[in-house]
């Protein structure tokens, strides 16, 4: 699913000094698999994530998802991909307010190519667990509602792979157990999922664990105790 | 992203933040309001004109179409003739002459105006225009007393030392008092008041037509500024239709009295009342002009208005273009977006703009008593102006929506 080869990334400071956020990554995710990527802030595991994403370019190095190299892609390119092969949950869930639940679900869709699929949101949010809730807006919902529907809106054009950037660092632990366990679920069902968190319990939901340290990859390995089920480490 | 869906995308979130929606379209309902409103009253106007409004003030300024005016001096002569200005060429008998040769007169009046006299009445000084004029002049000019009565025949034949006086005159010298049997001095010449002209306002040009005196021709010849020629003679037509025939008849009449053979110059002008109409048609299409490009201004003011809210849009909604470009929306997506609810927006404004105006045209109209215009093509125009400035305007809003950068945007 996810390929990584000596992948570097360099940003520039105003004054033009480069500071290395990443340096030379190698890496593979198999489709299926639930990782979690885990890293003190500053270490380089958000701009691991945006280039997993197709937000950002490596400077240098391989990127290959689900066989095609994105490394060079313009930013067309990258939409295009981000579209039709990855959901994005955020922490802060970024819902469109004034919207409607089903509405926000819908959202990716109109950047797909093809039609507005209402009877395909409103099934992904009865998966979710929302499916009385798919008309009321936004502000109408709690916390662990709100990324439900995020979940469902990043499901919408059926990509084979979900980013989730601290999913649960907004909720409290009752709610965030349930939106693992909605995405434990999920998984079991072939999602891949790229899971970003500094939660120790977060954590133990996946198979595998990457830990990012001053931008190297610091440590890969499988999990024993794992809550979700255990995936083979590819 | 199609159009069909991205309008639809626009329309709803333009719905859902219905006051900002509302001043950016207010902005642009104003502008277009005002620039309907101001062509339809002036088409109406202009329609109307050529039958009655514009002709009624024009005869107040000229007379009917009916008259010929004589000046003297070359055609290159130009504005209001003033004693002091005009050469000695038009005489007392040239007016006699052209009552007594010429067909298809019906009355001729004569007069000697000056502008910028001085008027006593006691205390009080004014200062106004005097015309020495005939017994015919005001009944030509359409004019009428609302007090008092005018010049007469009689007045003219004794030199009597008698004035009529314009409104403006009578409210500079007698505020509070009849006028009527009073005295007024006029380079210390005394004269009684025997009538006041009935109020006629303003003239096409803005400037008050009752700021004015008048009194016999013979007494303003021969007692108050003793000269002998005359500032202009007034021919009035039986047949309006002979007009050509008549203004070729007295120019060939003056030219022999005054000895004029071409190529020499004629020493008088005969001018043509439909000349002096077409400046005002003129006047008026300058104004409206001139009013037309203040709308403009205002409709690129709500411009102005849409882009600012637009930009203001764009920072409070850096997140959710954040979102959408996480989806896949593409920039060009993100700047179809934004472009659309501006040029949206603004097409509704045209048309509220559009509602607002016909309906202020109608209400001008109606007080007027002119017919209301419907200018569709106008109107049409319009919506297409608004649409326009909102999609121009909304160029660099739309732009910056399009370049914020997804990850800056998203970070929590």
């Amino acid at each position: 699913m996810i390929q990584l080869e000596h992948v570097t990334k360099t940003y520039l400071r105003d004054d033009g000094t480069p500071v290395p956020a990443l340096r030379d990554i190698t890496l593979r995710i198999e489709a299926g698999e639930f990782v979690t990527v885990r890293g003190a802030s500053g270490s380089g595991k958000s701009s691991l994530l945006n280039i997993l994403g197709c937000l950002d370019t490596p400077t240098s190095g391989l990127y290959r998802l689900a066989g095609e190299d994105v490394s060079r892609y313009s930013d067309k390119e990258r939409s295009g991909v981000r579209a039709r092969r990855i959901g994005f949950v955020f922490q802060a869930f970024n819902l469109l307010s004034r919207t409607t639940a089903v509405e926000n679900v819908e959202v990716p869709a109109l950047y797909s190519g093809g039609d507005v699929d209402r009877g395909r949101a409103l099934a992904l949010l009865k998966r979710v667990g929302l499916a009385e809730r798919a008309e009321h807006f936004v502000s109408e919902l709690s916390g662990g509602e709100q990324q439900r529907v995020a979940i469902a809106r990043a499901l919408m054009n059926a990509p084979p792979l979900l980013l989730a950037d601290e999913p649960t660092g907004n909720l409290d632990s009752a709610v965030g157990d349930s939106i693992m366990a909605l995405l434990t679920d999920l998984n079991r069902e072939g999602l891949t999922i790229v899971l970003v968190t500094h939660d120790e319990r977060v954590a133990s939901y996946a198979a595998r664990e990457l830990l990012i340290r001053d931008g190297v990859l610091a440590s890969d390995r499988a999990r024993e105790n794992t809550r979700g089920v255990a995936h083979v480490v590819g | 992203m199609s159009w069909a869906k991205t309008l639809s995308l626009a329309l709803r979130t333009l719905r859902r933040n219905p006051l900002r929606s509302l001043f950016m379209m207010l902005g642009i309902a104003v502008g277009i309001a005002s620039l309907i409103a101001m062509a339809s009253v002036g088409q109406a106007t202009r329609q109307e004109t050529l039958r009655q409004e514009t002709l009624r003030q024009f005869k107040r300024m000229v007379g009917n179409f009916d008259t010929v005016s004589i000046q003297p001096g070359g055609a290159r002569t130009r504005g209001m003739p003033s004693l002091i200005s005009v050469p000695p060429t038009l005489r007392f008998e040239d007016a006699t002459a052209i009552k007594a040769e010429i067909p298809n007169v019906r009355r001729v009046a004569l007069s000697q105006s000056a502008f910028d006299i001085d008027v006593q009445a006691r205390e009080r000084t004014t200062t106004t225009s005097v015309w020495g004029i005939s017994e015919d002049w005001m009944e030509i000019r359409g004019d009428d007393v609302s007090a008092g009565r005018g010049i007469s025949a009689q007045d003219v034949e004794t030199l009597a030392r008698v004035v009529v006086i314009g409104e403006d005159v009578r409210s500079a010298l007698f505020p509070d008092e009849d006028p009527i049997g009073k005295t007024l001095r006029i380079a210390e010449v005394p004269f009684q008041v025997q009538g006041v002209l009935l109020s006629r306002g303003a003239g096409p040009g803005g400037s008050s037509l009752d700021d004015l005196l008048l009194l016999p021709v013979s007494t303003a010849s021969k007692r108050l500024f003793s000269r002998d020629y005359l500032t202009a003679i007034t021919v009035q037509l039986d047949d309006p239709g002979q007009y050509l025939t008549a203004v070729t008849a007295i120019e060939t009449l003056l030219r022999e009295r005054h000895g004029i053979v071409p190529p020499v110059e004629d020493d008088f002008t005969v001018s043509n009342p439909q000349a002096g109409f077409e400046q005002v048609a003129e006047v008026d299409t300058t104004l409206s002009s001139v009013l037309s490009g203040i709308a403009v201004i205002a409709t690129l003011i709500g411009g102005v208005v849409i882009m600012s809210l637009m930009l203001i849009a764009v920072s409070e909604r850096r997140r959710e273009i954040g979102v959408r470009r996480a989806v896949g929306a593409t920039r060009g997506d993100v700047l179809r977006q934004f472009l659309s609810e501006a040029a949206l927006i603004s097409a509704l404004g045209g048309v509220v703009g559009v509602l607002l105006g016909v309906f202020g045209a109608t209400l001008a109209s109606f007080q007027q008593q002119l017919p209301p215009a419907f200018l569709w093509g106008a109107m049409a125009g319009a919506v297409v102006l608004a649409t326009l400035v909102g999609f121009i305007f909304g160029l660099q809003p739309a732009w910056r929506a399009a370049s914020v950068d997804p990850i800056q945007a998203l970070r929590s």
